[in-house]
């Protein structure tokens, strides 16, 4: 039985209301996330991608519409809104900027702290998410000043997991990183999803990245929803994704040309093995070794 | 063909004089880049890139070794001002480089700068407006424009000092795919329309490929140099210093390795999808 943690029911943004510089950034939003997945959040520059997760967690809140974690309206109680931040994270794009304590030990420490958690429980934590994050203890007592970019940016994200929200909300994890550094962070957080069995949202401009880690899809156009749906699902729609200012993976996109020829492929491949074996067996080559 | 950019035998340092740390950069780099060419630069955080590229207009100067544009040594101070008009520099961050509050107007404070005649400030901006096309928001306020738009803007900036060159570090990083192949058409027709030559450094393969030159640097150091086509197929020397090469690439060799006749040169999609049908083809 899937449950969902987190609703929205017509969810509208409108920034300047009432002035003539009015602009819906978000418009009758209507989706449920079910617990446990791993949603990609695509859409173009200005789609309403980063309006839409803040009011997951209250930072914003709706012009209308309402916004439900585990079937709770968060606005219900006004003076609850903390507790929904402290079970929704977001960690936001170039995290590594807000890093600010003197140690790595105390920068992680932080969120917890301001739960008010125990010294030995905020400790415990502290550990764990650095190991989620790859990172050993001899980095507890560095400055984070002293990290690579790298590992500055897996130091605070470890900072938003330590608060073990029920939603961790990722923008753009891997944006400036190098081809290793994305894919650090990228198994880090397929790894702490599968260990922790939180919902996890992560906003990002690579198709390649979100086909390849994401069980559902959520497609942002023009401060509307234009799709939710499984990654299969949504990467079939390559011309209207290119339409939007998006794209497909690269590897579906060699696919979905073959089958516009004819040949009788899927066109659900992300993955180099997945498309290596299926050309082999098209080319009759028999499978990869 | 003279090269227009050449480092000969450059060495860089950042010292930290409060922790006494020297941190060595760039060590004994040469490299000769023509006029005309379109370079990109390639390789992991922290390997020397975005330094190779202060040091191509003297906002970096070299601890040893000289750097040359177009035969002026960056180092010679009155010469300062030819160097920035010939090389112009766009950077990551879009909502960095911006200063006005309309476009025109951002477009204008570099030209501005240089002392222009405000009646050739105005043709200037118009023009490079037009080539980047955005000359339809040129009233318009930055903050409005999408990621892809404002670089554009920011490179139509550049444009009006007209230089002969312009690197480029890491322009696309921020932005979604329309953004990006949006400055790479700009940038791809200015070197071919207006023969200005181009350094651009990325993280992504696929635009590497649309280089004449691809520079892979680790440590400081140059070590893979040359067309794309040959670049990319050092497959396991990439992935060494944490880089990737193109999933058609690696498709490709992938390939290749169980029994197809397969080009292990492929670079993209589009070839790899002529080669599979023609594979095809000979079958039947």
């Amino acid at each position: 039985m899937s449950v969902t943690v987190l609703e929205t029911e017509n969810l509208s943004h409108v920034y300047s209301k009432g002035t003539t510089s009015q602009v819906h950034a978000i418009r009758d939003i209507s989706l449920k996330i079910e617990k446990g997945e791993l949603v990609g959040i695509i859409g173009h520059t200005g789609s309403g991608k980063s309006t839409l997760i803040q009011h997951f967690n209250g930072l914003l809140k709706g012009s209308s519409g309402t916004v439900l974690l585990d079937g709770k309206d968060i606005w219900s109680d006004k003076k609850n809104i903390r507790n929904v931040r402290f079970r929704v994270g977001i960690c936001f794009q170039y995290p590594e900027y807000q890093l600010f304590e003197e140690t790595v030990y105390k920068d992680i420490a932080y969120g917890p702290k301001n739960m008010k958690l125990s010294d030995e429980e905020t400790d415990k934590r502290v550990r764990q998410v650095l190991s989620f994050v790859g990172l050993d203890e001899s980095y507890l007592e560095k400055s984070p000043f002293d990290l690579s970019g790298g590992e500055k940016r897996r130091v605070a994200i470890a900072g938003v997991m330590a608060m073990e929200p029920e939603v961790l909300i990722l923008d753009e994890p891997c944006a400036g990183l190098d081809p290793k550094g994305r894919e650090t962070v990228l198994s880090l957080i397929t790894s702490y999803r599968e260990k922790t069995g939180s919902t996890v949202l992560v906003v990002s401009h690579s198709m390649e990245d979100i086909s390849k880690i994401a069980s559902k899809v959520l497609v942002m156009n023009n401060s509307q929803l234009a799709y939710y749906d499984t990654v299969d699902g949504v990467f079939t729609h390559s011309s209207e994704l290119y339409d939007m200012g998006l794209n497909v993976p690269q590897l579906t996109r060699l696919f979905l040309k073959l089958r516009e020829k004819g040949y009788d492929v899927p066109t659900d491949v992300y993955t180099l093995e997945k498309a290596g074996s299926e050309l082999l067996r098209l080319l009759g080559k028999g499978d990869i070794r | 063909m003279s090269s227009y950019i050449e480092f000969e035998n450059v060495s860089f340092s950042y010292r930290d004089e409060e922790e006494g740390t020297v941190n060595n950069v760039i060590k004994d780099l040469s490299l000769k880049i023509d006029k005309g060419d379109f370079v990109c630069v390639l390789g992991h955080n922290g390997c020397g890139k975005s330094t190779t590229a202060k040091l191509c207009n003297a906002i970096l100067i070299p601890d040893s070794g000289r750097v040359l544009i177009d035969g002026i040594d960056t180092k010679d101070e009155d010469k300062l001002y030819d160097i920035r008009r010939k090389v112009g520099m766009v950077f990551q961050n879009p909502d960095n480089q911006i200063v006005a509050t309309i476009v025109e107007d951002d477009v204008a404070f570099g030209p501005e700068n240089l002392g222009i005649d405000p009646k050739e400030i105005r043709a200037r901006v118009d023009e490079a407006l037009k080539q980047v096309e955005m000359y339809e928001f040129r009233t318009f306020e930055p903050h409005k424009l999408s990621g892809g738009q404002k670089q554009r803007v920011a490179i139509a900036g550049i444009i009006a000092m007209k230089p002969e060159c312009i690197v480029l570090d890491e322009p696309t990083a921020m932005l979604d795919p329309r953004g990006r192949r949006e400055v790479m058409k700009t940038v791809k027709m200015l070197n071919e329309e207006f023969g200005i030559t181009v350094v651009f450094i990325t993280h992504y393969m696929d635009e590497a490929v649309k280089a004449d030159r691809v520079i892979v640097m680790d440590e400081g150091k140059i070590i893979l140099d040359g067309a794309p086509r040959e670049v990319f197929t050092h497959i396991e020397k990439l992935r060494s210093v944490g880089l990737d090469v193109p999933e058609a690439t690696e498709l490709a060799s992938l390939l290749n390795r169980h029994g197809v006749n397969i080009r292990k040169d492929i670079l993209d999609i589009d070839e790899l999808l002529d080669c599979i049908v023609s594979l095809t083809e000979d079958k039947n």
